[in-house]
């Protein structure tokens, strides 16, 4: 087995949102040092957005795995000074505080600079043009945007300074509504589970509580193959049914046909008969059924992970999976200053005096027991 | 020209995931390469919108938006001479990117062992609704059926009404990006240690991994958050897009006008983040095979006989 690929990378993370922690947990499962730096008073937004204190949250668990934890506040000249100096001894920098915050404390991308001339900063932004959302995609750009500068400091020896706004990311997943209202000057109407071409397309309900799967049929055989299955061939003939044009036109009437027959089958067994014949069908899975699914399970995407406070639960593995390295969870997110210790003073080389100084002055967060 | 000049991809896919990926490495300056299939080419340009919703092979707003910055060349690599021919492309490639059913590249001898075996610091993308392995490898699947099955559909929409998709193509969308960190990180590690990997992305487990709120409060309190009411993701897609279209910031210069031959200028979303020393490579999409010459004849070494046997043939 070789090596995970960001191995012998130390990654600060600063952030405190779920964009930037899911950011920077990417880089921890590709095995990248991500040392999760936090203040004292509040730690991280989503410790404290679970309502209970220290490492409990499920959440502040589910996006800091793999990571090792420091309180340092950087309010604090003497905080800042030791972050600099971590920053010397890091590749890069992630946060999310914002343009204010950052000129407030000093930590622009020049005293990085100042302190490690080839650094990197990934700097996120999550607000913007008041669209805000809860998601954390801009978190996977910034992820991509560390494996980029890597690979131009390695070619040219130079940092920088990244900018992700939440905002644009999104956008770019959107490209061709932007297009196409520059094509047409028309935008976007809502459309619901219908699409543009295919139909029946929707998800349907099934036997059970609250069950349903979701079908798209492409073309006319397709269709066929969908009224075979539903023991119906004779309506892949009728007129209102019989090409794309008319199946678009008539997919009201159509969709409660599909439904009377998904009412009688599980979601289950409707996908396994659809997929039989070549029909694109899913189960509509919600999280429960997400821990048991058949897939998920044989692909070895649930892991367990224990924390010392937390207990047992599983949690989602890494989102891709590589032949030579295969990533898993190392580590339970860490406890709030938890590996002080290794950072202080092995990294920093501060004596254990220091360190006391320090915890007694407020600027260093102690574990709590 | 970006220090990812030298980074050379090979865009087999035919999907919006791994033209996606593929894309923003374009973007950030990779010498990306799209193959296509002879005659009809990259199925997604055929999908809409089109200008004055006219159908055109070289005017589909998908395929116009997923592909800048790339070149194309058309190969048939189902057949044995076309197959040889992608052999010998991959030998100067760094990265390749697919989204085919599992096990379809190898059983044209394409697979990532053998690419692997004649250039070992290869990494290979695949991007797929469902991953490599596992019982739904083979399944079919839409943008719709991948977000049913990843969790998505079943947090979005109002909680006393159906689950909803989000509109576009968010599912597969949101797995390209996947890709492109996967790769990106991947590629980085491949240039120093001078061995690749295959990556196995699958968009069922990149929504998973995204309903962090959802998966965690079951996994730690077995308590089915479902469909949240203060954010029907559908809606919030929609205001997203019509926030975007009307009012763009000039100063900002996100958006960006590109012109093309054939369909013609228009405005394209630039950047998914802004990378102080990678410029953004802001640049058309080819045409179908408008670089087989000089891919085939100026950097293959073909000659023009040898290219137009092969264009009788039907493989290029």
């Amino acid at each position: 087995m070789e090596r995970l690929p960001l191995f012998g990378h130390r990654i600060l993370d600063l952030t405190t949102g779920w964009s930037g922690a899911y950011g920077t947990r990417l880089l921890a499962d590709m095995g990248a040092e991500v040392i999760k730096v936090e203040a004292l008073n509040d730690g991280d937004s989503l410790r404290a957005s679970m309502g209970r204190s220290d490492s409990a949250g499920a959440m502040f668990n589910h996006v800091n795995r793999n990571k090792y934890g420091c309180g340092l506040d950087l309010g604090w000249p003497e905080g800042r000074g030791l972050f600099l100096r971590l920053v010397a001894l890091s590749d890069v920098v992630v946060e999310d505080f914002g343009a204010p915050v950052a000129a407030e404390l000093g930590l622009s991308y020049e005293a990085f600079r100042s302190a490690r001339a080839d650094a990197i900063l990934v700097s996120l932004s999550t607000q913007g043009t008041g669209v805000t959302h809860d998601d954390p995609v801009a978190g996977v750009a910034a992820a991509a945007a560390v494996g980029l500068a890597l690979w131009h400091r390695r070619r040219t020896g130079e940092g920088q300074k990244v900018e992700v706004a939440q905002w644009e990311t999104m956008v770019s997943l959107m490209g061709e509504y932007v297009l196409g209202h520059s094509m047409n000057g028309r935008p976007p109407e809502p459309i619901g589970n219908r699409h543009s071409f295919m139909a029946p397309h929707g998800s349907y309900r099934c036997a059970g509580d609250d069950q349903r799967v979701a079908i798209a049929v492409k073309d006319d055989q397709q269709f066929a193959a969908l009224c075979r299955v539903m023991g119906r061939p004779e309506l892949a003939a009728e007129p209102r049914f019989a090409d794309v044009v008319s199946r678009y036109h008539n997919q009201d009437e159509l969709d409660g046909i599909v439904e009377e027959w998904t009412r009688q089958h599980s979601p289950e067994a409707v996908t396994e008969s659809l997929q039989a014949v070549g029909v694109a069908a899913a189960p509509v899975l919600n999280a429960p059924a997400l821990f048991d699914d058949p897939h998920l399970r044989a692909r070895g995407f649930w892991e367990s992970v224990s924390h010392p406070e937390a207990g047992t639960w599983d949690l989602d593995g890494v989102p891709w999976r590589l032949s030579r390295s295969p990533a898993h969870i190392r580590l339970p997110a860490p406890r709030f200053g938890e590996h002080n210790e290794y950072v202080l003073r092995g990294l920093l080389g501060l004596s254990e005096g220091d360190v006391r100084e320090l915890v007694e002055a407020g600027i260093v967060g102690r574990p709590s027991t | 020209m970006t220090s990812l000049s030298v980074l050379r991809v090979l865009d087999l896919s035919e999907g919006v995931a791994g033209a996606f990926c593929a894309k923003l490495l374009a973007g950030f300056g990779a010498d990306v390469i799209k193959i296509e299939r002879p005659g009809a080419g990259d199925p997604l340009r055929h999908h809409g919108p089109f200008p004055d919703d006219v159908p055109h092979g070289e005017k589909s707003a998908l395929f116009l938006y997923l592909n800048t910055g790339k070149r194309s060349i058309t190969l048939d690599i189902a057949k044995r001479s076309g197959a040889l021919l992608f052999r010998r492309l991959a030998e100067g490639a760094e990265v390749v990117v697919e989204s085919f059913r599992p096990g379809y590249l190898a059983d044209l001898g394409l697979g990532y062992r053998s690419l692997s075996r004649i250039k070992p610091r290869l990494v290979m993308t695949s991007v797929t609704p469902f991953g490599q392995n596992g019982p739904y490898a083979g399944y079919r699947a839409t943008n719709l059926t991948t977000s049913a099955a990843g969790g998505r559909m079943a947090v979005a929409g109002e909680p006393d009404r159906g689950p909803l998709e989000t509109g576009g193509y968010q599912a597969e969308y949101l797995a390209g990006l996947h890709a492109f960190a996967a790769t990106a990180v991947v590629a980085f590690s491949a240039d120093a240690t001078e061995v690749g990997q295959h990556i196995d992305v699958a968009a069922m487990e990149c929504l998973a991994t995204m309903l962090e709120p959802q998966v965690s409060s079951w996994a730690y309190e077995k308590r089915d958050i479902g469909r949240r009411v203060d954010n029907e993701s559908g809606t919030t897609f929609l205001r997203t897009v019509q926030k975007a279209l009307e009012a763009p910031d000039p100063a900002h210069s996100f958006f960006q006008e590109l012109d093309h031959p054939v369909a013609g200028r228009f405005t394209y979303p630039g950047p998914p983040f802004r990378a102080g020393a990678i410029p953004w490579q802001a640049a058309r999409a080819p045409l179908l095979g408008e670089h087989n010459e000089q891919v085939y004849c100026g950097e293959l070494g073909l000659s023009r006989e040898e290219l137009t046997a092969l264009f009788a043939s039907g493989v290029v």
